[in-house]
């Protein structure tokens, strides 16, 4: 009995390593050197003015959250706070898309007092979204004798998330370089009476990789 | 024992299922209550009246999506919005009762924003991921001898994410309200860069702060 329930635990750990695998890859271009002082914080924006594609407001936060934390760490103020500090600049309609536009809003001295008091120095832009493709296979659930419900079958998807992050640097007015985070993995459903997900935990493999990435290349 | 909790398990099954039919043809009452953050935008240095209708005072859109609910926003909190863009925007502004007021004469000009459309759209119609807000507003400057100097129209739209509030029916009200927000912010946003863009505005302002 002992043995058989070693067997099934191993199994499910087994399975769990198995689709718990994610690829991702990392990528950087770097244009100019980046520095960032203890006064001085970044914000992590995403672009809203899309009707479609539009970046997912959870990897917005679970990147700001991943870069303000752990080893190397950057103070990274909300997307929200900047906003609501900077409005109307930043609105999804007002945003500027280029950094022609931002020289253009930061050289009133309205917007460049205010950016200066809060401390921020670097935006980043975050570009992508993460999306399912490759659905396949059936489930079914039914009653069986005895009043027992059960599900049979087997359900896979592909996930695949791909996002860039732009460093735009405010006080010179420059883009210093792009971060992109690629993750892609397969997500199953089978079922022998329980169902079991295994689910790719994709977005949050890039956001962890993006926000590593991004203190590595904004920290340095 | 084991039955008991078969038949538990069905019940719970059968929750759920009924929860997702209903959701399909779930209402939403939503009322909105935000306002706008202090605006970073430079002084047009001159008096105003603001002057709202009771349309747009009072404004509560409600409509019937047939098979997708009854729908009700609550738009009222809008004056405020307004009411905070304004008093960044000019010198000082003046709530007044209508147009030919007395208080309105005393003033560089009367503002009379007022709203002509109102529309939304929820997954289920547009079978994309957004709720959206659309508002149309129209603005109409007087003079203080109730001439009309210029009239010119704003559009505003606001979205939010399914995906952000779970896609659960039970996350429609919160999902339309953030959209309803955006679209005053955005409306905001719009009147305050678009106001002294408009050239006959823009020509009348000059005018007058010369004089």
């Amino acid at each position: 009995m002992m043995t058989k329930r070693i067997h099934i635990a191993f199994v499910l750990i087994a399975m769990h390593w198995l689709t718990g695998c994610v690829n991702t890859t990392i990528q950087e271009v770097r244009e100019a050197s980046t520095s960032l002082n203890s006064k001085e914080s970044i914000v992590i924006l995403s672009r809203k003015h899309k009707t479609s594609g539009e970046t997912e407001d959870d990897f917005v936060g679970c990147v700001s959250n991943k870069t303000s934390g752990g080893e190397g760490a950057l103070s990274v103020m909300s997307e929200r706070d900047f906003m609501d500090e900077l409005f109307p600049w930043f609105e999804p309609r007002t945003a500027p898309l280029n950094m022609r536009e931002l020289t253009y809003v930061i050289s009133r001295p309205l917007i460049s007092e205010k950016i200066q008091a809060i401390g921020v120095r670097y935006l980043v832009w975050v570009e992508g979204t993460t999306e399912r493709s490759e659905e396949s296979g059936a489930l079914q659930c039914t009653v069986v004798s005895g009043g027992i419900p059960a599900c049979f079958g087997f359900l896979s998807w592909e996930s695949g998330s791909d996002y860039e992050a732009s460093v735009w640097d405010i006080n010179r007015g420059i883009t210093v370089g792009k971060v992109s985070s690629e993750a892609s993995g397969t997500s199953i459903v089978p079922a022998l009476v329980v169902p079991i997900p295994f689910i790719a935990r994709v977005q949050n493999q890039a956001c962890i990789s993006l926000a590593e990435q991004l203190k590595t290349f904004i920290g340095t | 024992m084991e039955r008991r909790q078969a038949n538990l398990l069905l019940v719970l099954i059968c929750v759920v299922n009924i929860h997702w039919v209903a959701g399909c043809s779930s209402d939403a009452s939503v009322t909105i209550t935000t306002n706008i953050p202090n605006p970073l935008i430079e002084q047009v240095p001159i008096n105003v009246a603001i002057y709202y209708n009771d349309t747009m005072s009072q404004y509560v859109h409600s409509e019937d999506l047939g098979s997708y609910g009854n729908h009700t926003i609550d738009l009222r909190s809008q004056i405020s919005v307004f009411n905070r863009i304004f008093d960044a925007m000019f010198k000082s502004i003046t709530p007044v009762d209508s147009i030919d007021s007395a208080q309105g004469r005393s003033a560089d000009a009367i503002l009379a924003p007022s709203i002509e459309k109102f529309q939304f759209a929820i997954p289920e119609q547009t079978r994309k991921d957004f709720y959206e807000v659309w508002i149309q507003y129209r603005f109409e400057l007087y003079g203080a001898d109730g001439s009309l100097i210029h009239s010119w129209p704003v559009t505003a739209y606001g979205k939010a994410n399914r995906l952000n509030y779970g896609g659960l029916q039970s996350e429609k009200s919160p999902a339309l309200r953030e959209a309803a927000t955006w679209a005053l912010r955005d409306a905001a946003a719009s009147i305050a860069f678009s106001f002294a863009r408009q050239d006959v505005v823009r020509e009348w302002i000059q005018q007058r702060v010369a004089s």
